[in-house]
């Protein structure tokens, strides 16, 4: 309590200062002329009297400091005194200091930047309770539905209720689905159908988390007890805002999504996104439901269908490796008896032998499970490397700017010095004078980065919608960036400060010019612009390296026709057709025929995936030849017209045709590489095979051999594919592709009408070209050296400013000895030269500093490179030939200058 | 005439006293009270009394308002607060275990 009165009165008197000061003036005045009185009385002289005053009371000067002192903030007012100083500084040469303040924005701004999306992507944790004790089962890299054998990242339903009432380790069990549900629903009935990001959970996923609801209730256990029985869904903050405007009564309001009407039975709070970083869904339903949400995905009740993810909450006593322990024993114990129960291995002895090494690995959950972490961690990672760099650049070039100020400011520092001033003062003095231009640097650097952090993330956003990631400036974003701030004004204050105190001062009063310093400091600055050109050419070869890597990525052969393809996803699911629906084999023949009777259409097909969709996969049992059937196979169903429509050449036999229909013998066509290395040699057409049963093995026929395609990216490699006839099977298919001729845009209107004409309840949505969704799958690619491009030149660029400033530095002190050179007879070419070859003996050994650099670095972007190595001879030389002309560029003027010297001033001036 | 110093970390202590005595002073004349009552031994060098009455406004053991001398100047005086009261309470016991103390010292001597 006295201590806050204290800083009360202490923060007063800071912002009262003027009147403390007057105040305290006045009553020493006052006691002055009463002494002088006294003194009169005693006898003394007028003069006298004031005199015996004055010494008695001695410097009032040095009263009021210290009475001053007193209140505590001395150091601030120095700190002020300081600012001031540096500030008066700063404005003194403003073409430098803007082109110091600019480089040191952009470094902090890119840092900033880069950081924030760390710190989205990779760093924050989930907003829930006590995040640390959260594990997950596995390691979410794979996501889907699986009926595999073993597998301990996926898990059924019936597994996971096993687990949770088994396991001693978990004070909960939460699942969740690996799969988003994204449907088309209706709010309240009737009005427009709208897109719906629904998260299957079980009950216990909110309760698990720690979250409490901000309206209603969230899901509990009950909710997820028994199947089909609990329509009840709980909405995001987001949803909440975007779709009712926060109405309060959401409670009331029901959704129906496929057939179902759910209600809504509260919303969650406003910092839950989920547990998926960059992935926000609209709306949670329990597990319970997951058969009545389209596309109907999973099962509650087989324990053969694994499609969920398992998080835990760990018992406060318990350990992460007690937990996994734990739960590799229950894993074993449930799967004991299922071993025999998988239909698509049946070796009962190989499933026993794999459960026995079965082991449960268990991932920590603070942060949350992220698809992006594992895309962008790599990027991110380099980005901030590069953006360091070219900080440390920026730095750099403002420590030599510095050294250059504070040669010329020698002799004030020495005078005072020499009056007295405390090395450490003047030290101090100088650093504050850095974390001025540091701090605007930094301030200017945060807008950046607000602006430069949100372009990011729609830069690496694909389709649409930018990712949900939250990169808003926030308190520790602005303690990193205070942090670089700070460290950077180190960086290049701290040896300019030490070098300009340790000055001989007799030289320095002396001559005006610390003739000792100069040549210290020439070694320092020549050092500084050495590392400046070998971080810029570190930073050219990457930029190098990526560009061509890209172009390598884009020039990929995808194998089929990529250009003048339209796609569209049609969701059946969201629009009422059932699994097996009788209706829909007459659906996709209709729309197919129709569209493809469009003016403006090539060809058109419905199909299960596409490029870069994921994948149904698995082994393949070829009759009479035995290839284990362990190489998966991805599988693809596809109308009649897909192979045309893709341009994907039939290389043997033919493509599917009106001869296969349901009752006709069952057809296949495999992939060239199926056919080259899971088939014995000779012609495949004939041969009968099995998708994933060896039982079975003789359902198929072959009948056609297409060439190899790119499936999942550009840069996999050649993969196993086969391809089976809609018209065979009773599948949902989401995918229908056009090839087109002529405007893109009449086309979709075209065949979205035709869709609607067919079924008006149909959603047909992302519509997007071929060549969109394959530069899409290059998002990162091209990022990456977007941004390695524009740092890399903003990196040359500031050692260009770098050699600039030095040289015209060094031609400025040295006009004395060219103009006796001139004077002698040099010619100005000859003058040029000497300045040139200073900077090309400079900028060699910043090449050959670099290079090996560069070549080690190399190593560390090896994986993210595609199709050329880390040592690439032409991304090496292009960007030692690109240092060199900007090196030389900033060279030029100086040495123009240099030669324009008139010897008889140069030599008049000395 | 030689008059002796305040014996250090005794100022804050006379100060409070003579406030405590008189109610309310200004700087002189808290100087002049001091000198006074010591029977002029003790010397209050101005040097030290404007900083120490600077910390005691801060430490709130003092207030200070302006007022008007018997000569008719503005002055400011400076009065106790009821911190105040109890930092002399503090500094008088203080100083008497410590006075107390070279005492027992001086004559164990």
């Amino acid at each position: 309590m006295s201590w806050m009165g204290e800083w009360g009165r202490r923060m007063a008197m800071l912002f009262d200062r003027q009147r403390f000061r007057d105040d305290l003036d006045a009553e020493m005045r006052l006691h002055m002329e009463l002494r002088r009185r006294q003194q009169m009385e005693r006898g003394l002289g007028e003069s006298e009297a004031l005199a015996a005053a004055h010494r008695r009371f001695g410097s009032m000067y040095s009263i009021k400091e210290r009475s001053q002192r007193m209140w505590g903030w001395g150091w601030l007012e120095s700190l002020m005194q300081d600012m001031v100083y540096g500030v008066r500084g700063l404005k003194r040469s403003p073409g430098i200091s803007a082109v110091a303040l600019l480089s040191l924005a952009l470094g902090i701004g890119a840092n900033t930047a880069i950081f924030s999306l760390i710190d989205a992507v990779l760093l924050r944790s989930l907003p829930v309770k006590d995040p640390g004790r959260l594990v997950m089962l596995g390691d979410a890299q794979a996501n889907g539905i699986t009926i595999q054998f073993g597998r301990t990242d996926l898990y059924s339903y019936p597994v996971y209720r096993a687990l949770q009432k088994q396991n001693q380790v978990f004070s909960d069990m939460a699942a969740i689905f690996s799969l988003p549900n994204d449907v088309y629903g209706y709010v309240d009935e009737g009005g427009q159908q709208e897109p719906m990001h629904v998260q299957l959970v079980s009950g216990t996923y909110f309760e698990t988390l720690g979250v409490q609801a901000q309206v209603g209730r969230l899901l509990r256990d009950g909710d997820d007890d028994s199947e089909g029985d609990h329509p009840v869904a709980v909405v995001s903050d987001s949803w909440w805002k975007r779709r009712m405007e926060r109405d309060p009564a959401v409670l009331g309001k029901t959704l129906r999504i496929g057939s179902t009407v759910f209600s809504i039975a509260g919303v969650a709070p406003k910092e839950f996104f989920g547990t998926k970083v960059g992935k926000s869904p609209d709306i949670w339903i329990p597990l319970s439901m997951m058969r009545a949400v389209p596309p109907h995905w999973g099962s509650y009740s087989d324990a053969k269908v694994a499609s969920l993810y398992l998080i835990g909450r760990l018992k406060p006593d318990v350990t992460a490796a007690q937990a996994a322990a734990n739960m590799t024993l229950l894993f074993r114990q449930i799967f004991a008896p299922m071993v025999g129960d998988f239909p698509y291995d049946p070796s009962v002895e190989k499933n026993t032998e794999l459960l026995k090494h079965a082991t449960v690995l268990l991932t920590p959950m603070a942060t949350g499970i992220s698809d992006l972490r594992h895309e962008f961690s790599d990027p991110l990672r380099f980005l901030m490397a590069v953006v360091a760099l070219v900080l440390i650049i920026a730095c750099a070039n403002i420590a030599n700017l510095l050294l250059a100020r504070s040669t010329a400011r020698a002799r004030e520092l020495a005078v005072r010095q020499a009056l007295g001033a405390g090395r450490s003062r003047i030290v101090r003095q100088l650093l504050t004078e850095s974390l001025v231009l540091a701090a605007a640097g930094g301030a200017l650097g945060v807008v950046l980065a607000a602006a430069g952090s949100r372009l990011l993330v729609r830069l690496v956003s694909t389709g649409g919608d930018a990712l949900p990631l939250d990169v808003s400036i926030h308190a520790p974003l602005l303690a990193f960036t205070l942090a670089v701030t700070v460290a950077t004004a180190l960086l290049f204050g701290a040896i300019p400060a030490f070098r300009a105190t340790r000055l001989q001062l007799t030289d320095s009063l002396k001559s005006g010019r610390g003739a000792t310093g100069a040549a210290t400091k020439g070694v320092l600055a020549k050092a500084l612009i050495v590392s400046q050109v070998a971080i810029s050419l570190v930073l050219m070869v990457s930029a190098w390296l990526f560009l061509r890597s890209l172009v390598n990525l884009t020039h990929v052969d995808t194998g089929f026709n990529r250009e003048n393809i339209l796609l569209f996803q049609v969701d059946v699911s969201s629009a009422g057709y059932q699994s097996e629906d009788p209706r829909l084999p007459n659906l996709y023949r209709q729309t197919q025929e129709r569209v493809a009777a469009l003016p403006g259409v090539v060809a058109a097909s419905f199909s299960d995936f596409t490029f870069h969709e994921g994948s149904w996969n698995g082994g393949i049992f070829v009759q009479g030849f035995d290839n284990n059937g362990e190489v998966n196979v991805k599988h693809n169903i596809v109308g009649q017209g897909y192979f045309a429509t893709m341009g994907i050449p039939i290389v043997e036999g033919r493509a599917f045709g009106s001869q296969d229909t349901p009752t006709s013998p069952k057809v296949a066509i495999i992939s060239e590489h199926v056919a080259k290395t899971l088939f014995p040699a000779g012609s495949p057409i004939g041969r009968h095979y099995s998708p994933d049963t060896r039982k079975q093995a003789g359902e198929f026929e072959v009948v056609g051999v297409a060439k190899d395609v790119k499936f999942g990216s550009l840069d996999e490699p050649t993969d196993w594919l086969d391809y089976y006839p809609l018209a065979q099977g009773s599948n949902y298919l989401g995918d229908f592709e056009v090839r087109y001729t002529g405007d893109a845009g009449a086309v979709t209107s075209a065949v979205r009408k035709t869709i609607h004409e067919i079924d008006p309840g149909l959603p047909v949505t992302h519509v997007e070209t071929m060549d969109e969704r394959i530069a899409d799958t290059t998002v990162d690619e091209s990022l990456v050296a977007e941004l390695c491009w524009f740092f890399g030149l903003l990196a040359a660029f500031l050692s260009g400013i770098g050699i600039y400033g030095l040289m015209s530095y060094l031609v400025s002190r040295r006009a004395n000895e060219i103009g006796i050179r001139m004077a002698l007879g040099a010619e100005r070419g000859h003058v040029q030269w000497l300045v040139m070859r200073e900077i090309a003996v400079l900028v060699t050994a910043g090449l050959a500093a670099g290079v090996p650099i560069a070549l080690i670095g190399g190593r560390y972007v090896e994986k993210m490179l595609f199709g050329l190595k880390p040592s690439d001879p032409v991304s090496l030389v292009a960007a030692v030939v690109l240092v060199l002309m900007i090196a030389a560029g900033a060279g030029l003027l100086p040495a123009r200058r240099a030669a324009r010297v008139e010897p008889a001033e140069a030599l008049r001036c000395e | 005439m030689n008059r002796d110093e305040i014996p250090p970390g005794t100022l804050y202590l006379l100060v409070l006293k003579a406030l405590g005595l008189r109610g309310e002073l200004h700087g002189y004349e808290i100087a002049e009270f001091i000198e006074h009552s010591s029977d002029n031994v003790l010397q209050v060098e101005e040097g030290s009394l404007y900083p120490a009455l600077q910390r005691m406004l801060i430490k709130g053991w003092v207030t200070a308002k302006w007022g008007v001398t018997a000569g008719n100047r503005r002055a400011r005086y400076y009065q106790l607060t009821a911190a105040g009261r109890k930092q002399l309470a503090v500094e008088l016991s203080q100083f008497e275990r410590v006075i107390g103390a070279v005492t027992r010292v001086i004559q164990t001597a």
